[in-house]
């Protein structure tokens, strides 16, 4: 094809859909305690969800603040349930918490989100979404007013979230994204969002209560709340399987409000087309794994070709290594040497620079001290000065 | 100051005895040396709280933001401080010719070239090249000694070896009866032999040339596929910038920041075409220094249980990942997995009876992968993986293909690969449970081919060498965008969000980045494409780093009324003495001077 040809002509407009390639969900609950356990349960439920329609563990960061599994009150060790009837063990044998106990702060969240981690946190507790991932992120817990709480000692609030959002939209590391918050006062969480291609849900309007589904007598607690359950019979029974063609649209429709006790709300307008597009949504999208799989023709054709190519590749390597210093292949592989050499200096020298900011700030703490010092110190003068015009009276 | 006071008081009693009868009694007037030491007082305590409180509270209050080159990061982020432009340089050898005649068509393939591109970015430079082969391998005797430089920007080269620098070589060659000229490229080196006859050569008067416009028409078919990725790249950003410059500042309602929106036309591009890019960049992976390879095999049964994999990379794949070592570095690792069985959830293999095979639907295909069960994500240090599956189905559901176009094969974007490999291709050459290297070769080949297209390396021209030279121009103008990118999304960033503190180390990072940058972007000016390459891979990782600083968390952002309901408790007992005091001092005063 003479591509020379073509390049003229186009001055059509062009809007492709954007296919994402990957998915990723964050599944946070954010309350501890055994009374709790159905915001651990509700969690469970969901990352059960996105892992049976296709979303692998590395793909899932789940934060689960206690274990309910293994607490002492509970009558069945070792074991989470969201439903009376104890048909499902959300426990089970197969899952990979990420955040747990005492790491399920605010910080760490709004670390995860941003990626401003350490160099020495391991993969598996990263969100390494990019700019072609779809993001579910899904929080339950207690909240307010444009707060939740995490561990009963911090909260996060719904500004905190936008900007973290704020912050990966900027960074692209995300295509879209279906936020999903169960909690009291959920939609007020969402209101400050700022940033596009995010499709927010909650349980409940502003000074409305977010109410559990239903009590395990065994358990003696709530095991689910109303909103998750009613999100995860739909997700159950419709959504059977990685082709399922239902929508967003769907999903938001299944709500009843007689049956969650509550209103729940959407928000589309940061969704480019708004509602109508983002109702069109698979539910697929978020909470899946399907990606447009490119198959390729047999490959027999090919492979003559590619044998040859080969060949050809292993005697350009081979004489690259034989000639050693001075050649093409060398261009490739000498220039190699330096900039990794560089890359590893400028790492080495960062390092640096991060013991000598640690010094730095041992400087400033003596600073600190020695400001601190003299200001005693010269209030001591001040009051012996005041004492000696007194006496010298 | 006792001794004062209990005088007074026993004054005061007296005066009470003596007229009972009065009652609203009048404090006797202070003695100027108490009004003085109130004073005093009252102004020791502001001072306390004006030069010792106040600059605390501010100094350990303040956060710590180092500055930063924000317009300039700016400017690299929109595209203002660099334009790149890739000059591609072509020697044309030409043996046979009369030095005058040879610069004279290169002069008007020249002009031909420039009539034909329309992107002005990437351009061919051609030149006469010095012959630097040995005669006796080109039937010629007569070496070149001139070298002529077409372009302007080539000056700087005379001291370098030509075929280093340039990006392709076309040899001229004489062949008598043909009547037109001939080009073929070798799929091995970057030489494109060119024949034609004797009688084509363009005298040193003539002002057109077939021979002229074949080569050029040539060349700017070679190139036209890299052409057109970059332009797509290069206008993808533009795009880019137009959306992601509205936040925080504009309603989102109004900036439709969505990047489907994005892909605007390009005069360069036509939608067919810009389809395809755009489908090639979403499968490509995104850069990463170094990428793990992960080779897979399953199997729902108990055999095969192992596969001559070493030796079938060392001979099939390695070559590939050492030369394009200069791009990215690999990391290989293989692993065995019996009894895979799928997920639940996936329709089950179907028979068609037919063609006697079992078929997989194409909608399926996407969750083969039972990505809950079958250990692919090995987190292996810190750059992505590239999976690659070879599913040797069961003898019962064998042959497995894909229903419809019967293939044994499929990508998934950014992700990997998966081959079946049915098992009467593999038995006739296995040995017991063990896939031989014969077995998997085609596999492997296929995997290879796969790895290219992830890297994002272009399909045309069919030579390898020529193909790898186009990923590093590709990949150095991919890694400058985006790391220009991050500038500009740091940039906004910090004006967006003045709560986060930025430490030193960030503005360090950023000012290595806009070096490593500008070097970049020189480099790419003057064709310098593996220096530019990396320099773009120093400034990304660098751009990363500061963006990614740990320190940088705008952790909690407090409402105004947070902050009033913190201090309010802490600053009221304190601050209405303070305030009550000074204000009746100075109305004491006012009162006082009034009276003089």
């Amino acid at each position: 094809m003479k591509l020379s040809h073509l390049l003229p002509l186009t001055l059509l407009p062009l809007v492709t859909h954007a296919h994402h390639t990957s998915n990723w969900a964050v599944l946070v609950s954010t309350s501890r305690f055994w009374f709790n356990y159905r915001h651990l349960a509700n969690v469970l439920s969901l990352y059960r969800t996105v892992k049976r329609l296709g979303i692998p563990d590395s793909q899932i960061i789940l934060m689960l603040p206690d274990d309910m599994a293994c607490n002492p009150r509970n009558a069945f060790p070792g074991t989470v349930y969201n439903n009376a009837d104890r048909a499902i063990d959300l426990y089970g044998d197969n899952i990979e918490v990420d955040y747990r106990g005492y790491e399920v702060t605010v910080e760490n969240f709004i670390r995860l989100l941003t990626d401003r981690l350490g160099e020495d946190v391991p993969r598996g507790k990263r969100l390494g979404s990019d700019a072609g991932s779809n993001v579910l992120v899904y929080m339950t817990g207690h909240g307010g007013n444009e707060f939740l709480k995490f561990q009963d000692s911090e909260e996060i609030g719904s500004w905190d979230l936008a900007d973290a959002f704020e912050q990966m939209w900027e960074k692209k590391r995300y295509n879209e994204m279906l936020f999903m918050i169960d909690t009291c006062q959920a939609n007020t969480l969402y209101k400050h969002f700022y940033s596009p291609n995010i499709i927010a849900t909650g349980s409940s309007e502003i000074d409305q209560s977010s109410y559990s589904h239903h009590a395990d007598n065994d358990v003696g607690v709530a095991v689910i709340d109303r909103w998750t359950y009613y999100n995860l019979d739909f997700l159950e029974t419709q959504v059977t399987s990685p082709t399922s063609k239902l929508t967003l649209g769907n999903l938001f429709d299944s709500y009843d409000e007689t049956k969650i006790h509550s209103r729940p709300g959407v928000r589309w307008d940061l969704f480019p087309g708004g509602e109508q597009r983002g109702r069109e949504r698979l539910v697929m999208d978020f909470f899946g794994n399907v990606q447009e799989v490119e198959v390729e023709g047999g490959a027999a054709g090919n492979e003559t070709e590619w044998r040859e190519d080969l060949r050809r590749l292993e005697e350009i390597v081979n004489r690259a290594r034989a000639r050693g210093n001075v050649t093409e292949g060398q261009a490739g592989k000498k220039n190699e040497g330096p900039a990794e050499t560089r890359l590893v200096q400028n790492r080495s020298i960062g390092k640096g620079r991060a013991g000598g900011a640690a010094k730095v700030e041992a400087g400033e703490a003596w600073g600190q001290r020695i400001l601190g010092a003299g200001a005693l110190l010269g209030c001591a003068l001040l009051w012996g000065g005041a004492w000696w015009l007194e006496a010298s009276k | 100051m006792m001794a004062p006071g209990t005088e007074v008081g026993e004054g005061d009693r007296d005066y009470r005895l003596t007229l009972p009868a009065k009652s609203s009694k009048k404090p006797p007037p202070e003695l100027s040396e108490g009004i003085r030491v109130r004073g005093l007082v009252i102004v020791s305590f502001w001072a306390v709280v004006i030069f010792l409180g106040l600059p605390v509270w501010l100094w350990t209050t303040s956060i710590h933001r180092a500055r930063l080159p924000l317009q300039e990061m700016l400017d690299w982020a929109d595209g203002k401080a660099c334009k790149p432009t890739f000059p591609l340089q072509i020697a044309i050898e030409a043996p046979l010719l009369q030095d005058a005649e040879a610069a004279h068509l290169v002069h008007m393939t020249q002009h031909a070239l420039d009539d034909l591109n329309e992107f002005s970015a990437h351009h061919l430079r051609l030149r006469l090249a010095k012959s630097l082969s040995s005669p006796s391998r080109r039937n010629a005797s007569i070496p070149e000694s001139q070298d002529l430089d077409i372009g302007q920007v080539f000056q700087s080269y005379e001291d370098l070896d030509d075929r280093d620098d340039s990006a392709l070589t076309v040899r001229l060659r004489a062949q008598d009866g043909i009547q037109a000229a001939r080009s073929a490229l070798q799929s091995h080196s970057t030489i494109l032999d060119v024949a034609y006859a004797p009688n084509q050569i363009p005298s040193v008067s003539s002002s057109s040339s077939a021979l002229a416009t074949f080569i050029a028409n040539r060349l700017q078919e070679l190139f036209a596929e890299e052409q057109a990725i970059i332009a797509y790249i290069l206008s993808q950003s533009a795009a880019g910038i137009q959306s992601t410059s509205h936040s925080p500042y504009v309603s989102p309602a109004t900036a439709s920041g969505s990047r489907e929106i994005r892909s605007r036309p390009n005069r360069l591009i036509n939608p067919e075409m810009a389809a395809r890019l755009a489908s090639r960049m979403t499968r490509s992976l995104k850069y990463a220094p170094t990428y793990h390879i992960t080779m897979s095999l399953f199997t729902p049964s108990a055999s095969p249980s192992s596969w001559q994999i070493e030796s079938a990379l060392a001979e099939y794949l390695t070559p590939l990942l050492d030369s394009i070592s200069a791009v990215s570095n690999f990391t290989v690792d293989t692993q065995v997995q019996l009894y895979a069985t799928f997920s639940p959830s996936v329709h089950a293999p179907e028979h068609d009876a037919d063609h006697g095979v079992w078929t997989l639907q194409e909608e399926d295909l996407s969750g083969f992968i039972n990505a809950a069960e079958w250990p692919l994500s090995p987190s292996i240090g810190a750059g992505p993986t590239l999976n690659f599956v070879l599913y040797v189905p069961d003898q019962t559901t064998s042959p497995l293909v894909v229903k419809g176009s019967q293939a044994s094969s499929w990508l998934i974007p950014q992700w990997g690969g998966v081959v079946i490999l049915n098992a009467q291709d593999a038995n006739t050459t296995s040995v017991g449970s063990t896939l031989s290297k014969e077995a998997i070769r085609p596999a492997l080949l296929t995997f290879s081919h796969q790895l290219l297209s992830f890297l994002g390396a272009p399909q045309t021209p069919p030579s390898l060498p020529l193909q790898l030279q186009t990923l590093t121009r590709i990949r150095a103008a991919s890694l400058l965008l985006s790391a220009s990118s991050t500038m500009g999304s740091l940039a906004r960033l910090t004006v967006a969000l003045p709560s986060i503190a930025i430490p030193e180390t960030v503005s360090t990072a950023v000012d290595t980045t806009l070096s490593h940058l500008r070097y970049t972007c020189n480099a790419l000016k003057e064709g310098k494409f593996p220096e530019a390459l990396e320099n773009a891979r120093i400034a990304e990782a660098e751009a990363e780093r500061g963006f990614f600083e740990k320190s940088m968390v705008g952790q909690v952002y407090f409402p105004d009324e947070h902050k009033v309901a913190v201090y309010l408790p802490l600053l009221g007992p304190v601050g209405v003495p303070l305030i009550m005091s000074a204000l009746k001092e100075l109305k004491r005063m006012w009162a006082s001077r009034k009276a003089q």
